[in-house]
């Protein structure tokens, strides 16, 4: 028995499980600290942005996140990100020195537009962090991806991470998103 | 109730330069700040450059008391306590914003920016008209002032002026961060929580010490490149690293950067009231790089308001109690949510004239060194939570909190208004720090508290 299904159906299933694969994957290479191997997964042109997050009323919600050229969390280059990851394999980065345990759930991937080789791509993700005892955080947000597609995977052109907190509650960012 | 005179003097000792570490975690001395310190104290709560126009707003902390700073109609500032007169719900929710009146949404009550109670509903057909609109507005701190765009604010109304509060000391440290142009705050306050007693994170600011340990894997060259060095350089003095080992014994090497050396030539300054300033002098910071960072001071009008000792100055002004202004043109405020917690905000100031080149650079440096994210600032978090949750053992916390680097070699030079002293990296301004911390604690007159922090001839 053959099932008709559109070829473009066919195609968009296809480019969901890339996409997803691709992320799980990078999700796996942070919680096994694998540092040096997630920076390559960057375009060399690529930003990596976590703006800062106001409470602001409904008729001013536009201006709720801070934008590029304002202070954000992260304003990264590859350039700066590997300067991060630099920072993490001196053996002398204290606050993650007993490391960090974290993991990363990644849901509701959605692929919102394609423009031939490059792919906007919406997930959820939940970063569960502890350390030492008895430290506990806990970030959930939104990621906007654009995903540029290369020697048959893809590099992360640009990521923009939103999280769900203003004040952020937690004392330091020393881990990827 | 204040802290009995002796009682405050043996949490903090100028001669022996020993703590009570009780200090940083007891529930009662948290209380007794609130009310002598924050309850007293000028306090920042924002720049003018972030509420520029009619019913612009952000709202602030005095302690624990949030005040709406807004911007009035005749381009005057008020500060108004988020409290509804009525029953004490918030009458503003957001942050920040532009406001043309302040709604409470329990009841309805509703304030104009300046405060003003302008509508009450049912006041006809419940209050029979006679509740006094005019008494009930929104409560305005007891004191609001501005020195160089900075806006202060104190509950105290018997609190001197504002520049008289900040003396020279807090004048020039202000001055080293408003000079350097027409400064402007970038969008967007880095806001973040750390479990430690604000003092700790204030106590750091002064801390010369630390940078080479806490912040080794942030000065590996490949972090942090090291500053271009100019062709001639005086001979650098390694610190002697003596018996200092990982846990897993290996020799743990000290970084050669700008800011770590024994012979690095460094100014503390100490004012009425707390405030310090710490850290190296420009000539030595200069003669070890080739860095342009210090340009501005060529500037007349910067010379002129540096005057000759703050031209020379390249440390950290503490503002007492809460404020860091960095030598990266921003500002850190420590806020106190509880005897272990802490909120930090970042405020970050660029030149309104600078070219696209100077703001990206600026920007650049915000997001790197400083906040939760900064390569410097994420290893100082949890030195602090540590440090603090330690003082709450019982044994632990009956040890005492050693500040005798430099202790009684601190000779006071008294010139143009200003308490300096000169050598090398000491803990004069955390000491001095705690020594105005323990007498603000005594509940003092203002004439009294003056008294007892005015510099003396040695420290």
């Amino acid at each position: 028995m053959s099932v008709d299904i559109e070829p473009e159906r066919i195609a968009a299933m296809l480019r969901q499980f890339e996409v997803e694969r691709f992320l799980y994957d990078e999700a796996a290479l942070l919680d096994a600290r694998r540092f040096e191997q997630w920076l390559e997964l960057f375009t060399d042109d690529a930003r990596y942005f976590m703006p800062i997050r106001r409470t602001r009323t409904r008729d001013d919600l536009e201006r709720e996140f801070t934008q590029p050229g304002e202070m954000a969390f992260f304003d990264d280059t590859k350039g700066t990100l590997a300067r991060r990851v630099n920072k993490l394999a001196t053996g002398r980065s204290w606050s993650e020195d007993p490391p960090s345990r974290t993991r990363h759930l990644i849901t509701n991937v959605r692929v919102v537009e394609v423009r031939g080789d490059e792919l906007d791509v919406e997930s959820n993700f939940h970063l569960y962090r502890t350390r030492l005892k008895s430290e506990e955080t806990s970030w959930i947000g939104s990621r906007r991806d654009t995903l540029r597609r290369l020697d048959g995977t893809f590099r992360i052109a640009r990521r923009t991470i939103l999280l769900e907190q203003t004040v952020l509650l937690s004392s330091n960012l020393s881990n990827f998103f | 109730m204040a802290l009995e005179l002796e009682h405050a003097n043996d949490l903090v000792s100028l001669t022996s330069g020993e703590l009570d570490r009780r200090m940083f975690s007891d529930a009662d001395i948290f209380e007794q700040e609130i009310v002598e310190i924050f309850g007293r104290a000028w306090l920042f709560l924002c720049h003018e450059s972030q509420i520029p126009k009619t019913g612009d707003f952000l709202e602030s902390v005095m302690g624990r008391d949030n005040v709406l700073v807004v911007r009035q109609k005749d381009g005057t500032i008020k500060g108004l306590l988020n409290t509804c007169s009525h029953r004490g719900n918030a009458v503003c929710r957001a942050e920040e914003g532009n406001a043309r009146s302040f709604l409470c949404t329990y009841h309805g009550w509703s304030y104009g920016i300046d405060g003003r109670l302008i509508g009450v509903p049912g006041h006809k057909a419940f209050y029979g008209s006679k509740l006094d609109k005019a008494e009930h507005g929104l409560r305005e701190i007891a004191q609001l002032a501005v020195y160089r765009g900075f806006i202060f604010g104190t509950h105290d109304s018997a609190a001197p002026p504002l520049e008289e509060y900040l003396g020279a000391t807090g004048r020039l440290g202000i001055t080293l961060l408003a000079a350097r142009g027409d400064m402007v705050v970038v969008p967007g306050i880095q806001k973040f929580i750390i479990p430690c007693n604000w003092k700790f994170a204030v106590d750091n600011l002064f801390d010369w010490y630390h940078p080479q340990v806490t912040h080794a894997s942030a000065f590996n060259p490949a972090v942090i490149p090291p500053a271009p060095k100019p062709a001639e350089q005086p001979a650098r003095v390694q610190i002697d690293m003596a018996g200092v080992h990982t846990q897993s014994g290996e020799e743990i090497g000290v970084p050669v950067t700008e800011i770590t050396g024994t012979d690095f030539d460094q100014m503390v300054l100490v004012g009425e009231y707390g405030h310090a300033i710490g850290g190296p002098r420009v000539g030595a910071t200069i003669s070890r790089t080739a860095s342009s960072e210090h340009h501005w001071r060529s500037e007349p009008d910067a010379q002129d308001a540096l005057g000759p000792i703050g031209i020379d100055v390249d440390g950290h002004p503490s503002i007492f109690p809460t404020v860091w202004i960095t030598t990266s043109a921003q500002l850190s405020l420590r806020i106190p949510r509880g005897p272990m917690q802490t909120e930090v905000w970042w405020f970050t100031f660029v030149d309104r004239n600078a070219t696209p080149e100077e703001r990206r650079r600026q920007l650049r440096r915000g997001h790197l060194l400083f906040g939760p994210a900064g390569l410097l600032e994420q290893d100082d978090g949890e030195n602090w939570a540590q440090s603090t949750m330690q003082t709450s053992g019982l044994a632990s916390g009956r040890i005492p909190q050693l500040l005798t680097m430099g202790l009684g070699q601190g000779k006071l030079v008294k010139e143009h208004g200003l308490a300096r002293i000169e050598g090398t990296t000491s803990e004069h301004g955390q000491l001095w720090t705690y020594h105005a911390w323990a007498q603000w604690m005594r509940g003092l007159s203002w004439n009294d508290l003056r008294a007892a922090t005015e510099p003396g001839d040695i420290l």
